[in-house]
């Protein structure tokens, strides 16, 4: 029903939304409002990436897709991008940490909505996503590959030569580094497709920000608890704002800075002279944009010692689907996440970083009120409503979610292998933590 | 180096003040001390979180005293003890009009918008306006 002044602004509509939905009292404040609406609305159109000169063009798209899954890219042609980043798993893989050719260092980020960000990888090395795209193809740990490998087999497989023909209007040139890197601007002209849908907190935003209180009521009131505390005492907000739920920038959380005995993980430190030293950057000669439009963060990045050991925010949408959690895959589910906030170790952060994590000390009632909230940021199914609600999936992407994976897909017997060792990590790490290298 | 720091001045915005800044127009935020002014305005207006933002300032020198030809600026979060992750580019587009780029404001709450600049007696003179975004 919508409510009764539709002429007044959305947020003073939303406050008296909230303040007379019934059957009970919201725990939600007005000055709650205008955060709540800035989650959305949701999905966002299309970013254009003016880098990318095939951005947006059907022909690209569906050669990046065809890409996507084929392990020909791979130095031993087993693996495809694919392999890692499964649709079904919110196109990450399951895994604490990333397997290809060896296991890395990081847990595999999942690849939805990534038009809407500005650095990608938990490091922020790349600035742009068809940068991002080229890494895995030639690091080492992954699919192994070299620029003239990725060229070649572009050049020689007859339905991926048509697929370049079609998406860039003329056939792979001599230029290996060239080819390789329209490959990778075909791999992310499709992966910007790939939009999360909307969920049940969506429906329950939109129904604050129309007036429509009997949308509003059918949010849970545990979520409504775990949203307050979210913005309120929980400070999440701070840092996982906007439609995305992430500021897209890149804190210290105090876990362990060592990606494996006495190896640390330089986190946005190492990121930043990654990023700088790249040719593939929006300053590069690469960038089919000659106005640099988009390079801002890039050209005014700083580089600081408290980077050291800070990744990035991540988004919260689907978080159902991409477990474990955190840059190491150090959290197998969202209860252990919220322990580690509640029970922080204060002495693991910066000493000269930023004051913002405290312990939070949850109760048993506000955990299960903040993983009520989460929970709601799940996408519902294709197809499905919610009671007064307009629930919508895009169906290419749901058909992708439910594409077949590449050939060479992690194997039971690895799988079974990694998450043993994921185990036995995690209990090292609770045991005995080594000491944080000096800051 | 000599170095006297104004105070900050971190009272609410008021209109420009016609004698400087006047060119920014009249929603131009102000800053004043010892015969200094400052006035200065974001684009996009109000400063979004976790987006880039332009400043235009205009600065203006007591009477008989120089203007600078550069002029630092940056931001930082005093309760979070951290500052921009991004380092801003200011230039000079007339004598004391200047541009300042790459700025941004990565969460929400209070921050300190800094003005810095060297006086002609090589005394560093600064001007601090707190601000709440999102």
């Amino acid at each position: 029903m919508k409510g009764a002044l539709p002429a007044l602004g959305a947020a003073l509509t939303a406050a008296v939304v909230l303040a007379s939905a019934e059957p009970m009292p919201s725990p939600l404040r007005d000055e709650d409002i205008p955060r709540i609406l800035a989650f959305g609305p949701w999905p966002p159109p299309p970013q254009p990436d003016p880098s990318n000169r095939v951005s947006g063009q059907p022909a690209a798209i569906a050669f990046g897709r065809q890409l996507f899954h084929t392990p020909a890219l791979s130095a031993n042609g087993r693996i495809a991008c694919a392999s890692c980043h499964q649709a079904a798993r919110g196109f990450s893989d399951g895994l604490p940490r990333g397997v290809g050719l060896a296991r890395g260092d990081r847990n595999t980020l999942a690849l939805l909505d990534l038009d809407l960000q500005r650095w990608y990888g938990w490091d922020g090395a790349n600035d742009n996503l068809w940068a991002q795209s080229l890494r895995p193809l030639l690091d080492p740990r992954e699919m192994g590959a070299s620029l003239e490998h990725v060229a070649r087999s572009v050049r020689d497989a007859p339905g991926l030569r048509a697929g370049y023909r079609a998406a860039f209007g003329s056939e792979p040139g001599a230029d290996d580094e060239r080819v390789a890197v329209d490959v990778a601007k075909a791999l992310a002209a499709w992966q910007a497709t790939l939009r999360s849908g909307r969920t049940p907190f969506d429906e329950f935003r939109d129904a604050v920000a129309h007036g429509e209180r009997e949308a509003a009521a059918h949010y849970p009131q545990a979520a409504q608890r775990g949203l307050a505390l979210f913005l309120g005492r929980g400070r999440c907000y701070t840092c996982h704002l906007g439609p995305s739920f992430s500021n897209g920038e890149f804190h210290d959380l105090g876990l362990p800075h060592f990606a494996e005995p006495g190896r640390v993980d330089p986190g946005r430190h190492g990121g930043i002279r990654k990023l700088q030293q790249s040719r593939y950057n929006l300053l590069g000669p690469f960038n089919d944009d000659p106005a640099r439009g988009s390079a801002t963060s890039t050209a005014h990045v700083a580089l600081e010692h408290r980077h050291y050991g800070e990744f990035k925010v991540p988004g919260l949408r689907n978080l159902r689907d991409t477990a474990p959690y955190f840059h190491d895959g150090s959290a197998a589910t969202l209860r252990e996440v919220l322990r580690h906030y509640s029970e922080l170790n204060e002495e693991r952060l910066h000493a000269d970083g930023e004051r913002l994590l405290v312990p939070l000390t949850l109760s048993p009632q506000e955990t299960e009120d903040l993983l009520a909230f989460l929970d709601s940021l799940n996408e519902l199914p294709a197809g499905s409503a919610v009671p007064g609600g307009r629930a919508q999936v895009d169906e290419a992407v749901a058909r992708d979610r439910t594409a077949p994976a590449a050939p060479e897909l992690h194997r039971p017997d690895v799988v079974a292998d990694h998450r043993k060792k994921a185990s036995a990590i995690r209990r090292s790490r609770q045991q005995n933590e080594p000491e944080a290298p000096a800051r | 180096m000599k170095t006297a720091l104004l105070a900050a001045v971190l009272a609410a915005a008021v209109p420009a003040v016609r004698a400087c800044g006047e060119a920014l127009g009249a929603d131009a935020q102000t800053l004043a001390a010892d015969g200094w002014q400052l006035a200065w305005r974001a684009a996009p207006s109000p400063i979004p979180v976790g987006r880039h933002f332009v400043l235009d300032i205009a600065l203006c020198a007591p009477a008989g005293q120089a203007l600078p030809a550069t002029l630092r600026v940056d931001a930082t979060m005093p309760e979070h003890r951290h500052g921009m992750n991004y380092r801003p580019g200011v230039s000079a587009r007339a004598e004391g009009q200047f541009r300042a780029e790459g700025l941004m404001l990565h969460m929400p709450g209070r921050w300190e918008l800094v003005f810095e600049w060297r006086d002609a007696a090589g005394v560093t003179r600064r001007l601090a306006q707190s601000l709440t975004v999102g």
